[in-house]
């Protein structure tokens, strides 16, 4: 449990600024071109 | 589907890229990023969100789907000297032109839409009701911009059914390219035809 703990500390660690930016960026793309974009495969009906 | 679809293109050919080079992946520096969450944010809850999107009329949908566009269109905007989103810039005009101009909503022709639902379903809806999630049903002739609207479809065989317009497909060219090439900007492409029209 110690040792699994420890592992989970280190990649947390792992996961910089760098990191965050990109997940932001991707999210963000994704926002822009399901906001922007308007295709339909008719299943979401309202 | 097919836009998120194109963003996880153009991500793995960004990660290739850069991997092949032997550097690691940079996203690309977009300005005011918040904007868009801003901007999401109502479309998400009147548009997308199943336990809201039922609560509001039609004319409300309309008018936070408008605002939020031109919400995005002014992020496309003000980060346009990156190459890809001048790609969706052309993306953003053609579909807003189309939707703006035909009550607030994509039109598409009943005809596009038989190959996307039952004939049952598409005698329930009826012409001049919506469809999906931002389309409005419309005959060709009844359309303005008609060649802007969701009018193009994959072949029959294809497995996933799904009809998209001139704007999405700028629209996904340029997600794709934004995170493939994430540093290309107008300038650089610019310096490079340049110097080749030099060296030639």
């Amino acid at each position: 449990m110690k040792n699994k703990l420890i592992s989970l500390f280190f990649s947390a660690q792992k996961i910089n600024r760098q990191h965050i930016q990109l997940v932001l960026v991707i999210v963000s793309i994704a926002m822009l071109a399901l906001g922007i974009g308007a295709p339909t495969d008719g299943s979401g009906g309202r | 589907m097919i836009l998120l679809l194109a963003i996880a293109l153009g991500l793995a050919t960004g990660i290739c890229w850069a991997r092949w080079r032997g550097q690691p992946y940079q996203p690309p520096e977009l300005q005011n990023l918040w904007l868009v969450f801003v901007a999401f944010l109502p479309q998400f809850i009147v548009v997308y969100l199943p336990i809201t999107r039922r609560l509001f009329p039609d004319w409300l949908v309309v008018g936070f789907l408008l605002a939020s566009q031109i919400m995005l269109l002014i992020f496309v905007w003000l980060n346009r000297r990156m190459m890809g989103m001048s790609i969706l810039l052309c993306g953003v005009a053609l579909n807003i032109l189309v939707m703006t101009t035909n009550g607030g909503f994509m039109p598409i022709s009943p005809q596009t839409a038989s190959r996307l639902v039952s004939e049952d379903t598409l005698r329930e809806i009826g012409p001049g009701s919506r469809f999906g999630i931002k389309d409005i049903l419309l005959h060709p002739e009844d359309t303005r911009f008609e060649w802007l609207a969701d009018r193009f479809l994959p072949p029959v065989w294809f497995p996933y059914q799904v009809a998209f317009s001139l704007g999405d497909v700028f629209i996904a060219l340029g997600a794709f390219w934004l995170l493939a090439q994430p540093t290309s900007t107008l300038q650089f492409t610019k310096q490079l035809i340049d110097n080749r029209g030099i060296s030639t």
